[in-house]
């Protein structure tokens, strides 16, 4: 490894350990990555209390994706405003790593603590509910799950900038929350919806997650099944860190032109 | 080569102004400004404020683009060579922010050498010895938010420091802090001037560039009014007095009675709690006290001196007055 990208890796792991380092004294961070999950899932087994286990697993990793999703649109999402409002971004873009290095550390702490979702909702099925949970299939499910990270982390870096340079986009954050729930299919299969909303699905890189991981977890998918949404993964998180790149590119120097990396 | 040099840079900022007739409010911050600094030089840039002494250090630190002009830094420009820039420099603001409040001071300084590429050897023997330069070697392992003002101050300095840069910038780094840590911390930018870095400092504090600086340029409104030594500068009022007169309440129409007297060169008025000090600049010496006093007849006055003039008596006669 040559030494621009040993100073890179390092930039990303420390970037991620003291995002964790903060992150583990937010109490939004903290409802937002074990409460909300909990309680979605919480709703969900007591819904399907009368259909017996079958479908356990499916709410426990589709929960632990609501916490996915909701920690990266929020934490993610505000990763560069939350900077310029400390007063540091200025620090990060003055100095010689690349911005999207940093970014991509904190979203990968990000992406990874809220991993804790699914935990909690595992914890939670098992020990209050008395479910016994199995993985059908454990090493396709962790490379599923990395992948998903992958994913997950990448398309943080698209949002992050996007929000710097459109507040107005930034307002919807809240809006686009749930629709991301049910088009993705974490909760119930995108086959329950109407037949338009299925393109809108897979243009969408955690349907193909929630796709891989459940697919996985309950054994119900075949190897190639797995296989292509793990393509599409892949695919997607060429296709986003493309995006991000000409992204941050394009916000870097509107903000330097703006005046608008930190606040006065 | 020159470490800085600065030709006809200029910055406008534009705000919108209302919803529905929106019009554009165009701001001149720096207005074709043109220096350059020596390597090893402590270059001092003064000027009240909005007068463009941060937002020229932004541009030269590679965070503001400018409007029109060129900046090179160590020969490299500051537009288009931005990545040859930022790890040779290093640079602070003046104020509390842009610290990691929650983090303690030693993460933000392994944060930050981490993002400077400094190796994790030299890491662990610097932040200690960076700590004890600036004072923090008891408080390193606390959380940044439980810091007074001047320790963030110092833990800024400390940060600036850890991959040794050629050439520093420090954007009123004493500002707010108290007269000891003030003067600690001038201790410090003496220490890096011995050392050979480059530094440009900005300071609203003229004995403090009096103190430190090789050369000072004044600019005021976004133009460079004087560049030359401190000695050289204060030659510039040499042939004045300063009469300073303590006064209560004085109201603009006294003030404007004062400045039409013909022998008066330049007055500024310096708020002090319950009174103001009005300081006015003449040949005149101590001849203009009578005309003076029968022109501030009904204002409620103190003590009247007269004295020899400063550095700060030279800045306040290059900027007309503004303080």
């Amino acid at each position: 490894m040559s030494r621009k990208w040993k100073v890179y890796l390092r930039a990303t792991l420390i970037a991620a350990e003291m995002t964790l380092r903060q992150n583990v004294m937010d109490g939004f961070i903290i409802f937002t990555v074990l409460i909300q999950p909990l309680l979605i899932a919480l709703l969900a087994l007591w819904m399907l209390k009368a259909e017996g286990g079958e479908q356990v697993i499916f709410i426990v990793v589709g929960s632990g994706m609501t916490g996915l999703w909701s920690s990266l649109l929020f934490i993610s999402g505000n990763s560069i405003t939350s900077e310029r409002w400390t007063g540091t971004l200025e620090m990060l873009v003055g100095q010689p790593t690349p911005v999207p290095v940093i970014v991509f550390g904190k979203n990968l702490a990000n992406v990874c603590q809220s991993l804790g979702s699914m935990v909690v909702a595992y914890l939670l099925s098992a020990v209050i509910f008395g479910y016994e949970l199995q993985i059908a299939q454990p090493l396709l499910f962790l490379i599923s799950l990395l992948l998903g990270i992958i994913a997950f982390v990448t398309f943080g870096l698209i949002i992050a900038p996007v929000f710097v340079m459109n507040p107005a986009v930034q307002g919807w954050q809240n809006a686009m929350e749930f629709p991301v729930y049910i088009l993705s299919g974490f909760l119930f299969p995108i086959a329950l919806l109407p037949d338009w909303t299925t393109p809108l699905s897979y243009i969408l890189a955690p349907y193909w997650a929630a796709r891989a991981l459940h697919g996985t977890s309950s054994g119900g998918a075949s190897f190639g099944e797995v296989l292509f949404s793990w393509a599409m993964l892949l695919l997607f998180s060429a296709f986003y860190a493309g995006i991000s790149a000409f992204l941050f590119r394009k916000m870097l120097h509107k903000t330097r032109v703006d005046a608008t990396l930190g606040f006065q | 080569m020159n470490a800085i040099e600065v030709r006809d840079l200029r910055r406008v900022y534009r705000a919108t102004i209302g919803v529905v007739r929106r019009k554009i409010k165009e701001v001149v911050a720096v207005d074709g400004i043109r220096f350059d600094v020596r390597p090893g030089e402590l270059f001092g840039l003064l000027g009240p404020n909005g007068a463009g002494k941060t937002t020229t250090v932004k541009m030269l630190t590679t965070l503001l683009i400018p409007t029109g002009g060129t900046a090179r830094i160590l020969g490299h420009d500051v537009v288009k060579e931005a990545s040859a820039i930022r790890p040779r420099i290093g640079f602070i603001f003046g104020g509390e922010r842009g610290l990691y409040w929650r983090l303690s001071g030693v993460d933000n300084l392994r944060y930050f050498a981490s993002l400077y590429h400094v190796d994790p050897d030299t890491t662990r023997k610097r932040i200690p010895y960076l700590l004890d330069l600036v004072g923090l070697a008891d408080r390193g392992q606390e959380k940044v938010e439980g810091y007074s003002r001047g320790m963030k101050q110092r833990l800024h300095i400390a940060r600036t420091l850890l991959h040794d840069p050629e050439v520093l910038f420090l954007d009123e780094p004493t500002m707010g802090l108290d007269p000891v840590g003030a003067r600690e911390l001038r201790q410090v930018i003496r220490n890096l001037q011995s050392e050979a870095k480059t530094i440009l400092l900005t300071t609203h504090y003229m004995f403090e560039a009096d103190a430190l600086c090789d050369r000072i340029a004044v600019i005021n409104h976004g133009r460079l009014v004087a560049l030359d030594t401190p000695v050289a500068l204060k030659k510039l009022v040499s042939d004045l007095s300063v009469i300073e007169i303590e006064v209560f309440g004085i109201q603009e129409q006294a003030l404007e009675r004062v400045r039409s007297l013909d022998f008066v060169d330049t007055v500024a008025v310096e708020d002090l709690d319950q009174k103001q000090s009005l300081r006015v600049h003449s040949a005149a010496g101590s001849e203009a006290i009578p005309p003076l006093l029968e022109a501030l007849d009904g204002v409620r006055m103190g003590k009247v001196v007269v004295r020899e003039p400063t550095l700060e008596d030279a800045y306040v006669r290059l900027v007309g007055g503004n303080v």
